[in-house]
């Protein structure tokens, strides 16, 4: 067993892991974190991308020990005190997920995008989004989204939405009740 | 009792029609939807199956010595033990009830394996690795025997047979339709015969199946977590294959990451993973990894036909012989799905004379699964490409040999020749719109610029049908469903409702329309599905029937609860009832406009049962099923049977540019017309049609699942099972056209489903048209570059 730390969405975690124990699974059983999805543990689907040290990464292709010492990002990362994230909210309104499995994956691949081009053309968001597949949207309204989130966040207006969506506090699912 | 005046009362718009954002889209965008691989229980155990190697063979031995040493392993089971413990898997449609024949399906494979990748063993241990680790020393001895993969080479004579109890590899053998095409061929000006193979491909939802079941040894009941359909058949199943009661099976559904039918029930690993959890006394959970998901088939099938026109364009006469590769027989409802094919054939149009004769077979690949488009899809693909030869031969326009033939709109209900009551639409329309979007005579006119050029522009349409909503007598297809409508004391409401989602949003637009009946936001409803203990027994999710039978039986249970809430806020207001109104969360008298909140009319029925609420049943609570119209399960003169409320339609246009030299077909442009009746919420609609056009986009272009000679699956990823990404797709257009069905609740129709037949097909006909110059003939899908070349080549050397 290997000891690993993690700052993952800025809290700091040590966990045991085996040499062969994936970032995926680090995060989903060690640290307890279930929103980065596995959807085929090949690299090709990207529903585990998460951010390592700032870099879309995809967490099924790389082992937990090399990622000690980083500071990761997931999807449960995003959000604030202050509410949903811009991009989350761009993907609400936009309509651009409908199960929400790939949804991790995209989100992370967008704030990566507009973090290094805050004006991104279609070329360039297809460019980024290319190795995350949805199988629900088409991925129209998947561009729109970031194009909302784009817009958004150039004209500094991070939580330009209605008050009433601003202060509801995103509800939980009860926990399984077994 | 706090009467306000009508100042206070913020009023918005009917929530019906309105794109109204997804209901709990704020838990997902978060990470805390909670889908089936993020549940755990104390003492969970893992899963892996122990897949046959082989595509037909007895099992001669199964040793399981190695694997029971393996570190962590609680149990090894194999078919045998398995066979002890568990029946048959009842059949979702059993084959049977439809004229067909029916085998044993079994959670492990005893005897003998049909197809490799079947379940033979299965091995539960402490972590998931540890099962995986021991599932590779599991060793099977098998006698190996002939084996075929294709469905003609299953229905010769001499083709070896997969259920030896069968005389032949024939599930279904069926004939269709009705006229005399033999005298309409005659008739004809223009006949042609032609062969069309549609290749296997899948649904391939992200997230692959995944099920975790409890048993409880003290009070001997089983909870079960699962991504899935169809809880309530799922519990039967079980009850049935595990001989439990089943008051003693809870089912709860878990978020799921996208179906498109491939959760519908009837999997072995259903029963399987009950079962491993009864014997061990642990719950126990099973993911399945991509690989196997792959294994599941979506459409397989040849169609041999023959069309005849009269020079106008007009098609007098259709005869197809259909066989259906269904893989191995499995409990899941993808055998039926060519049934459909047979029956939707001619589509639309009004082709007098149709005979179809369908052979679905047996052969050793893996079975076919349910699939979004449920064998409609390939009798649009089959329908649209002898359109686009009927006009090439007749030297016609496509798209005007589409309106020739197109039921006209005033002739609604309109019974097709093969027995389907098509309750409404407009055809014509749909292409007129679909032409104006494209700027059809300019595209035409710079498709031949460009061919001057030595370019390859081309236009392809297609016609969908969409019946939606089926009910099958005698199977858990049903046409109906349940819903309750509850409201609390603070006037919240919770829907529970017995249809379920796969993601798409039905959640959203039931809310929708319960809060336009009941009268109360959208914020204070919650809706419930998935569970068999809080939700009422109901069919679950396919056939586009979400909205049909879920919205339909919310709305009546709104209703009834909204009429209590009426007359007891009538009588808080001292007005008759049927002076008030209820919306936006008050009683509103019409005359003076004074209001009452419900919260306080809610309180009201329950504090003051024998005063201001006295003679109203005190429960603000309904249950109601709700049952379109149009199903008629009583054959007519032809024996035409009737199983669909209603139909929706589309019609989509692809253009593509290919390269002559590669093969690389660039898609420039896809417009869809869609008509689903009354919209409940158009952002949803439309999410559900860009979704099932791409997965249309990519059956036609790239999506084909290989087996190699021994019938093992060759393309097991992303990497060589290739589904459209962003970047190979143009922003695709969706234009609405509304036909309400006369037959449902608001004249909604199904929606989700239309689309993979059409955008296949107009793909196809798009990439024939790009090579006219060259004269080829687009017999095949899917067509990937190495297709397209061998087009080209074998058009040249003709």
């Amino acid at each position: 067993m290997n000891r690993v730390r993690l700052k993952v969405n800025g809290q700091e975690h040590e966990i045991e892991v085996e040499s062969c124990t994936l970032l995926v699974h680090a995060i989903r059983e060690d640290v307890g974190l279930t929103g980065t999805h596995v959807g085929c543990l090949t690299g090709d689907c990207g529903a585990c991308t998460v951010l390592v040290d700032g870099a879309s990464v995809k967490s099924c292709s790389v082992f937990a020990v090399s990622a000690d010492g980083a500071e990761i990002t997931t999807i449960e990362g995003l959000a604030g005190d202050e509410g949903l994230h811009p991009v989350q909210q761009a993907f609400w309104d936009e309509f651009a997920f409908q199960c929400g499995y790939c949804l991790p994956g995209m989100l992370l691949t967008t704030c990566e995008l507009l973090d290094r081009d805050q004006d991104p053309d279609d070329a360039a968001i297809d460019q980024a989004i290319n190795g995350n597949l949805c199988r629900c949207t088409g991925y129209a309204s998947i561009r729109s989204a970031v194009r909302r989130a784009a817009t958004r966040m150039a004209a500094g207006d991070p939580d330009a939405l209605p008050e009433s969506q601003r202060s509801e506090s995103p509800s939980a699912e009860p926990p399984p009740s077994a | 009792m706090t009467a306000v005046t009508s100042a206070d009362v913020v009023v918005t718009g009917p929530a019906i029609g309105s794109s109204a954002r997804k209901e709990g889209g704020d838990t997902l965008l978060t990470g805390r939807g909670r889908f089936v691989d993020d549940y755990t229980l104390p003492g969970m155990r893992y899963a892996a199956v122990v897949r046959s190697e082989v595509p037909h063979a007895r099992i001669l031995r199964v040793d399981v010595r190695e694997a029971e040493q393996s570190p962590g392993v609680a149990l090894v089971l194999t078919g045998e033990s398995a066979a002890a413990h568990a029946g048959p898997i009842p059949h979702f449609i059993d084959p049977a009830a439809r004229g067909g024949r029916y085998t044993d399906v079994r959670c492990l494979a005893v005897g003998k394996v049909v197809y490799a990748g079947q379940p033979v063993a299965a091995v539960v241990a402490d972590t998931r690795r540890q099962a995986e680790a021991a599932a590779e020393l599991v060793r099977v001895e098998y006698e190996p025997l002939p084996h075929v993969l294709d469905g003609d080479d299953a229905l010769a004579a001499d083709a070896p047979l997969l259920y030896e109890e069968w005389p032949d590899n024939v599930v279904l053998h069926n004939h269709y339709g009705t006229g005399d095409v033999d005298a309409a061929l005659e008739s004809a000006d223009l006949v042609i015969s032609d062969t069309i193979r549609i290749a296997r491909s899948t649904t391939a939802p992200i997230e692959p199946r995944g099920y975790l079941a409890s048993w409880d040894r003290l009070d001997e009941t089983l909870t079960v977590y699962g991504s899935l359909q169809n809880p309530h058949q799922l519990r039967w199943m079980v009850a049935n294959s595990l001989g439990l009661d089943e008051t003693a099976i809870h089912v709860i559904t878990a978020r799921v990451g996208g179906s498109f039918g491939l959760k519908m029930q009837g999997h072995p690993e259903e029963t399987l993973v009950c079962l491993l959890s009864k014997l061990t006394g642990a719950p126990v959970k099973w993911i399945e990894d991509r690989r196997e998901a792959f294994m599941a088939g979506a459409r397989e099938q040849v169609h041999r036909f023959t069309v005849g026109a009269m020079r106008d364009g007009r098609i007098v006469g259709i005869r197809d012989q259909i066989v259906a590769n269904t893989g191995a027989v499995s409990a899941q409802a993808g055998w039926a799905m060519p049934n459909m094919s047979a029956t939707t054939l001619a589509s639309g149009y009004t082709v007098p004379n149709v005979q179809a004769e369908l052979h679905v077979v047996v052969t050793n690949k893996p079975p076919l699964n349910a699939a979004r488009g449920f064998g409609k899809d390939s009798a649009h693909f089959v329908m649209e490409r002898v359109v686009d030869l009927v006009a090439r031969g007749l030297g016609l326009d496509p798209a005007e040999v589409r309106r020739t033939n197109f039921i006209p709109a005033g002739q609604f209900p309109y019974r097709t020749a093969t027995g389907l009551n098509i309750d409404s639409g407009d055809f014509p329309g749909l292409l007129d719109k679909a032409l104006a979007a494209l700027d059809y005579d300019a595209l035409r006119k710079r498709q031949a610029d460009l061919r001057t050029e030595g370019r390859h522009l081309g236009v392809g349409l297609a016609f969908e049908l969409t019946p939606e909503s089926a009910d099958g007598p005698g199977s858990f297809v049903s046409g109906f469903d349940v819903t309750t409508v509850r409201m609390t004391m603070t006037g919240k409401v919770t829907v529970y409702t017995g249809v379920t989602t796969p993601g798409g949003g039905n959640d959203t637009g039931i809310a929708q329309i319960v809060s336009d009946e009941l009268g109360v936001p959208m914020s204070w409803i919650t809706v419930v599905q998935g569970d068999t203990e809080r939700c009422p027994g109901g069919f679950g999710n396919f056939s586009g029937r979400g909205m049909v039978t879920g919205g339909g039986s919310a709305a009546l249970a709104a209703r009834d609860v909204r009429a209590k809430i009426a007359t007891v806020g009538a009588r808080m207001l001292a007005v008759p009832v049927d002076e008030v109104e209820v919306a936006h969360g008050y009683v509103r008298a019409v005359g003076d406009g004074r209001t009452v909140p419900i919260p306080e009319v809610a309180a009201a029925v329950v504090t003051r049962a024998f005063a201001i609420a006295n003679e109203v049943e005190p429960v603000l609570e309904a249950t109601r099923a709700y049952k379109p119209g149009n199903i008629d399960h009583v054959p007519d003169e032809r024996g035409r049977i009737q199983p669909y409320p209603t139909y929706s339609s589309c019609l989509h246009a692809a253009v593509v540019e290919v390269d002559a030299e590669t093969g690389q077909t660039k898609l420039l442009d896809f417009v869809m017309v869609h008509d689903c009746g009354t919209i409940i919420n158009p952002a949803l609609v439309e999410g559900q049609a860009y979704g099932a056009i791409v997965m249309g986009i990519g059956a036609g272009l790239t999506e084909r699942l290989v087996h190699d000679a021994q019938g093992r699956l060759a393309s097991d990823r992303f990497k060589s099972y290739l589904l459209p990404r962003a970047g190979d797709l143009p922003t695709i257009r969706l234009e609405h056209q509304v036909t309400p069905s006369p037959f449902t609740m608001y004249g909604n129709k199904g929606a989700g489903e239309a689309g993979v037949g059409g955008a296949q097909a107009a793909v196809a006909n798009a990439i024939e048209d790009a090579l006219a110059p060259f004269g080829v003939t687009v017999r095949e899908v899917p067509l990937p570059p190495p297709a397209v070349l061998a087009l080209i080549d074998e058009a040249r050397t003709k």
